[in-house]
């Protein structure tokens, strides 16, 4: 007997989801659409927030519902209310297609509801692939972009390849033990990980979460992508799809309870190579959701650090961080979307004046680039001391060294947006950014928030280390 | 080697052959056949392997219903051969090349690692009724969540459409 009670944040946002298929079959009506979006989204998030106590198992054992899912539900839910939040301004969709845009939204939030409590390879799959494939046709809903469909077609096919890649390894792994279950998987796998047939079902498996994250050798499509996208939909595959990238890695990642070298070998690789790649490629770019893509690499990279140290520290920080970077992100987004007018593309001396232009959002964006260098006092700087001090417990310092110099390079392009953003001149009289009032409260709460974090994580990394009880033997 | 090895290995360089030949050809009514060729040699595959109903499922459901209607849509809208490919060869090659790496690394692993990597599994051969109560009765939950998989494709493949259509219809009224 299924206990209905644990499904319903899901069953409320399928609910939503409903809400907006019925207004696509009318004539489109973006106030509507976007109010609507507003309460569903607000309701959920403080829904979520109730039922983050809730434990149990529910369909037959595959779906587990704790503190870790529930908590990671709020947080992927917080993203979303976020992204809606900043749609009042949804000028780069057309206006006929403002439902199905919070449509696939909504669709794309349950299936990283659903991913964060699978504990059945086949739901994973699944729960993985709905939220891509609502990722690929937003990405598509930018109105008159120049390129087309090539961007989102590219996203497609890299989407589609690793979750092939992903599948055999799924394969591989039900071939050895019998069973695709995660509890069973658990007292499993640790003494057979460094088998030949385990390892390669394992690590090919990983690829569909690396995509999801944009880990080096899968990051190819981010930039393109980011691009493209909507700048809301760019905000919420920065935000909260990371966080749901980061969920199931954990717990992909714990399964192993940490006793393979191979695995670990495995894992260093990626990090350093995205957060290398990251960084090298992001000093390149003039257009600032191209950085921002890159920097999401680099950062993939840095939580990979505290996943594959696979300690308590570990999983605590790369909570943590995945919280910091949905804040962070969102900031730089935020800002985004308020500076270019009409859904355009800025590039980085867009923001020339912006001191001047709109002081709070100028004062929330050096918060976010000095969380995301990680400069104290900030919460970025918090997220990554966790996960560098857990890399250090495992007897990492040289992967700590890359890390801090990774860190030196990430500065020069953060400063540098920063230095256009406070001090170049911009070329025609600064003309000021209208920002609403409930705008300026959001940007504000975001600006405690990084603060706050920065300097009293206690609470935050108390609450993270509670959810990872359950995922050390 | 056994003669089931044999056909395995038969059946399985014909799929890789016809899905191979299925993506690189230009006339869309040949890819779908190809593919076509593909699915029927998997249900083949799933056959050999003792699982007798999948394979069916296959033949009925892929390379029948599915296949078919490919061919009709096809076959209705003419799609011109030859378009473009939609994005450069040397993306291509970076995305196949990188992954195509990755992936090389660990299969090369798995096979020079000796004979204890291959574990037997017990074949399952599985009554359709008792197939689809476990299916139903366990992983009901994956079956509903593919039906919104299916609707999140179904909104894609619209707005796609409409997407082109009004681009084009754009183009003609200057």
């Amino acid at each position: 007997m299924t206990d209905w009670i644990l499904f319903i944040p899901e069953l409320y946002t399928l609910a939503a989801g409903g809400v907006f298929f019925f207004f696509c079959l009318g004539r489109g009506r973006p106030g509507r659409d976007y109010a609507a979006a507003m309460m569903l989204s607000a309701a959920g998030l403080v829904l979520t927030v109730c039922t983050a106590g809730f434990e149990g198992l529910v369909f037959e054992g595959v779906y587990q519902v704790d503190l870790y899912s529930q908590v990671f539900k709020a947080l992927i839910y917080s993203g979303f209310f976020l992204t809606v939040c900043l749609c009042a301004d949804l000028s780069g969709v057309d206006k006929a297609r403002h439902s199905e845009f919070y449509l696939l939204l909504c669709l794309s939030t349950l299936a990283m509801m659903l991913l964060a409590s699978s504990v059945h390879l086949l739901t994973i799959y699944i729960s993985l692939e709905i939220s891509s494939y609502s990722l690929y046709v937003l990405v598509y809903f930018r109105r008159g972009y120049p390129k087309g469909a090539a961007p989102a077609f590219q996203y497609f096919v890299f989407g589609a390849a690793s979750s092939a890649v992903m599948l055999f390894g799924f394969a591989l792994v039900y071939g050895a033990f019998g069973t695709a279950h995660m509890a069973e998987l658990m007292g499993q796998v640790p003494a057979r990980i460094n088998e030949p047939v385990v390892f390669t079902g394992f690590v090919l498996s990983l690829s569909g979460f690396f995509f999801k994250l944009a880990v080096f050798p899968f990051h190819l499509w981010a930039p393109d992508a980011y691009e493209a996208a909507p700048h809301q939909v760019s905000a919420y595959i920065a935000t909260a799809s990371k966080v749901a990238a980061i969920a199931i890695l954990v717990r992909m990642i714990a399964l192993t309870g940490g006793q393979s070298d191979r695995v670990a070998w495995v894992l260093i690789f990626v990090s350093v190579a995205s957060m290398t790649a990251g960084n090298l490629a992001a000093m390149a770019q003039k257009d600032i959701k191209r950085l921002l893509a890159f920097s999401s690499v680099a950062h993939a990279g840095y939580v990979m650090i505290g996943i594959l140290s696979a300690n308590a520290m570990g999983y605590t920080g790369a909570i943590f961080y995945g919280l910091s970077l949905m804040v962070m992100k969102f900031t730089c987004f935020m800002v985004v979307v308020k500076a270019a007018d009409g859904g355009r593309n800025i590039k980085t001396d867009a923001l020339a004046g912006l001191h001047q232009r709109a002081p709070v959002l100028a004062l929330a964006l050096l918060l976010a680039l000095f969380g995301l260098a990680g400069i104290p006092p900030t919460i970025g700087f918090t997220a990554k001391l966790l996960v560098f001090k857990a890399a250090m417990e495992q007897g990492l310092l040289w992967l700590v060294i890359i890390a801090m110099l990774n860190v030196v390079i990430s500065l020069y392009y953060y400063l540098g947006v920063l230095k256009a953003a406070y001090f170049t001149a911009p070329a025609s009289q600064p003309r000021a950014i209208a920002v609403s009032l409930p705008f300026r409260l959001l940007a504000l709460a975001m600006i405690v928030f990084m603060v706050a974090g920065g300097l009293y994580p206690r609470y935050m990394t108390a609450l993270a280390g509670a959810m990872t009880a359950g995922l050390l033997p | 080697m056994t003669v089931y090895a044999v056909f395995f290995y038969i059946i399985a360089a014909l799929i890789i052959a016809s899905a191979g030949l299925a993506i690189t050809r230009k006339h869309m009514v040949h890819a779908v056949l190809y593919l076509v060729v593909s699915f029927i040699a998997t249900a083949l595959l799933f056959y050999l392997l003792g699982a007798p109903l999948v394979g069916i499922f296959q033949v009925i459901l892929y390379a029948g219903a599915i296949m078919v209607l490919f061919l009709f849509i096809v076959m209705m809208i003419r799609m011109a051969p030859g378009a473009d490919r939609p994005f450069p060869a040397g993306h291509f090659i970076a995305a196949f090349g990188v992954c195509g790496v990755y992936i090389a690394a660990a299969l090369v692993l798995a096979f020079f690692s000796g004979p204890e990597a291959g574990r037997p599994m017990a074949a399952a051969a599985a009554s359709p009724a008792a197939f689809g109560f476990y299916l139903f009765d366990q992983h009901w939950l994956a079956v509903e969540m593919i039906s919104i998989l299916l609707l999140v494709a179904l909104i894609g493949a619209l707005h796609l459409g409409r997407a082109g259509r009004r681009k084009q219809s754009g183009n003609k009224e200057p």
